[in-house]
């Protein structure tokens, strides 16, 4: 239809110019991949429930309700690598598929909540314990119930520094604030460590966009190498994985955390830092990276 | 202008099909007991059972790949050998064994497929047509993998390890289907460079893959390349399922194990 | 307009008929692979495809011979029962395919 609609010379199509106009308009504005000016709105939610997942694969037809977890309080206490390399949890709500069954076998939330590990010289509480009476259910079973979860985010997060959005995680982890732990006994394997690569620069897509600066060291510190290699990256080559904010706003690449759990994606100059992609030589390193239009 | 219209279709096209890939995301993580789970059901449906389940650490402890792979002739892709239940009646596929007379560690194994089927037969059928079902196994994954040493991934078992210790002791010849066969010689270990600068080589043992597939599982279907260095492969191919992907995404350690191949020492 | 709804018929068509062919069994022969009774090109098939993991120390006229002899087994193999044809054909291509691959390989480190 459009092809007739852009034949020349004809007073009907003259008429219909300006709404094909706006059609394309729209088309490009919005479309994955053409629709690179697509910037991140800023997260609806509170800090305090920021990172928040409901969990609801089986507890609402099990009786106990949805679970809640807050990421604030463990992301506090262990590194992203922990949970979902060694541990083993999915990085999308209701994807792991956690049972209460599961747990007691000391899989995922019972690989800590199994009320026998101690943390901080107290043992954590079982999770889905068959003799706990009902009362522990709670903590976690939580969603629409009051008074039930012991630990809260305005009294955790005070002393803590604050950023952009919420907690500056990065911030309170260089002044000691916070002291993650790696490794669990019984779950982690050690390995000889992989040398981090070094931190390199990505050359955006559209050419007034500053290129990105990714902390590899950083990210590796956190999160090691298989949270994010080969899955979500699974780069030999960096140009052959090519992705967009529109991606990463999707949930995809860097919006697997980024917009979910890590800062969002509207703190634009925490990847963004550096000037104009002309700058970028500047700084003395060249884009590694280049995301072609 | 219709050439041109449809060539900007098609370049918009392209530029979209960047959401269509599927990278960027991290999959489910199958648990211990799930990981090397197949579901079989090129015909299951169509004869009214539920799809065959079939688990591989239960097969993996008693019998190397090779036995099933290349002596009984197992596909190395879900519903690839396309088994009847005709075949297995005739002793082939999951008859070889499942034939209810071959002794297996004391144990009768249970026949699989026999015709007539009655009503009685139904919890036997159901012991392999068990998608959606909770059916019983003989063996369970826990009581299986105690004693067995623990590693990261996939079935959390150190399948390695275990056969080194002799915690088990895998079959290399099945009688009736492999052919009479001398011991391997052994093949040389070598290393791999990764195209990622700073990633450590990844050293393969050429030794311990021979012993379990013997040599034609992967050559040539999986590995095609003759000479050394011919083919190219990376990582993005092996989470596709091809080369190393074949057996590392699904049954053998994973691909996010980086260290068992990346490693210059070799993994002992 | 009615030539591409043609073309999706038939090919419909076509997928509906593969799929109405496969679901046809076979008869129910009870026979033990095991048989104490091999038939000659048993024996061939086993004489030929047991060698596989000595295929690095034949020469080159070995490995020919032996994938000539692969390459006469497969009529024979063709002629068999369904069941048997599927399995045997597949363990025979894996078996030539590796002798085939080994032969290769040696040509080119003489290169």
């Amino acid at each position: 239809m459009p092809m007739c609609w852009t034949r020349r010379g004809t007073k009907r199509n003259e008429r219909r110019r300006p709404f094909l106009a706006l059609l394309c308009a729209v088309f490009f504005l919005t479309v994955p991949g053409p629709g690179q000016i697509y910037l991140p709105p800023p997260p609806a939610e509170q800090p305090s429930d920021y990172g928040k997942v409901i969990l609801n694969s089986h507890s609402s037809t099990a009786g106990p309700g949805p679970v809640v977890f807050d990421h604030w309080l463990h992301r506090a206490k262990f590194t992203c690598r922990l949970c979902h390399v060694d541990i083993g949890f999915a990085m999308q709500a209701n994807a792991t598929g956690v049972k209460a069954g599961t747990n007691r076998q000391g899989f995922h939330c019972g690989a800590c909540h199994d009320g026998k590990r101690l943390f901080e010289g107290r043992p954590i509480f079982a999770a889905c314990s068959d003799d706990s009476k009902g009362k522990e259910c709670d903590r976690c079973h939580s969603l629409g119930k009051w008074g039930v979860r012991k630990y809260n985010y305005d009294a955790f997060t005070a002393k803590l520094p604050k950023g952009f959005y919420g907690v500056d995680w990065m911030a309170a982890e260089n002044k000691r604030k916070i002291k993650l732990v790696d490794s669990l006994e019984g779950i982690s394997v050690k390995r000889v460590p992989i040398q981090a690569r070094e931190d390199f620069t990505i050359k955006a897509r559209l050419p007034w966009v500053h290129p990105i600066l990714f902390s590899h060291e950083q990210h590796s510190a956190w999160n090691g190498c298989e949270l994010c290699h080969p899955e979500i990256f699974p780069t030999a080559r960096k140009e052959t994985v090519q992705f967009s904010m529109f991606l990463n706003i999707e949930g995809r690449y860097c919006g697997a955390c980024h917009g979910k759990v890590a800062f969002p994606l509207n703190n634009c100059c925490a990847c963004h830092p550096l000037g104009p992609f002309w700058m970028a030589g500047k700084l003395g390193k060249t884009p590694d990276w280049v995301l072609f239009p | 202008m219709n050439r041109k219209a449809c060539i900007t279709l098609v370049l918009i096209l392209l530029f979209c099909s960047s959401f269509l890939s599927q990278t960027g995301t991290k999959k489910k993580r199958p648990l211990p007991y799930e990981y090397g789970r197949v579901v079989i059901n090129n015909y299951s449906e169509q004869g009214n059972l539920a799809p065959v389940v079939f688990e591989h650490w239960i097969h993996r402890a008693k019998f190397t790949c090779r036995v099933c792979h290349v002596d009984v002739g197992f596909a190395m892709k879900a519903g690839g050998t396309g088994i009847r239940a005709a075949d297995n009646e005739r002793g082939f596929y999951c008859g070889s064994c499942h034939d209810g007379k071959k002794v297996v560690e004391g144990k009768t194994v249970f026949e699989a497929c026999s015709n007539p089927v009655n009503s009685a037969d139904a919890k036997r059928c159901e012991r392999c047509h068990s998608l959606g079902k909770k059916v019983p196994s003989d063996f369970d994954f826990f009581v299986f993998s105690k004693p067995l040493p623990k590693e990261r991934f996939g079935n959390s078992i150190d399948w390695e390890k275990a056969e080194e210790l002799g915690l088990i002791k895998p079959a290399t010849v099945l009688e009736g289907a492999s052919a009479g066969r001398n011991a391997l010689p052994v093949q040389r270990d070598f290393a791999l460079s990764p195209k990622v600068e700073g990633m450590p080589d990844i050293i393969f043992s050429h030794k311990k893959h021979t012993v379990w597939n013997g040599c034609e599982l992967c050559h040539p279907d999986i590995f095609v390349g003759v000479k050394k260095g011919t083919t190219h492969y990376t990582m993005e191919d092996n989470v596709e399922g091809k080369f190393c992907g074949a057996c590392h995404t699904t049954v053998a350690f994973p691909l996010t194990d980086c260290q068992r191949c990346h490693s210059k020492p070799v993994h002992a | 307009m009615s030539q591409p709804i043609m073309i999706v018929l038939f090919i419909s068509a076509g997928l509906a008929a593969l799929g109405g062919t496969r679901a046809i069994g076979g008869p129910s022969l009870r026979t033990a692979q095991s048989a104490p009774v091999k038939e000659s090109w048993q024996k061939e098939f086993e004489d030929t495809c047991s060698k596989t993991q000595d295929a690095m120390t034949f020469s080159q006229e070995e490995l020919t011979s032996l994938i000539s002899r692969c390459d006469d087994l497969q009529p024979q193999i063709e002629k068999l029962d369904e069941t048997r044809k599927k399995v045997y054909l597949r363990r025979l291509k894996m078996c030539r395919g590796l002798y085939a691959y080994v032969l290769d390989s040696k040509r080119n480190e003489k290169k």
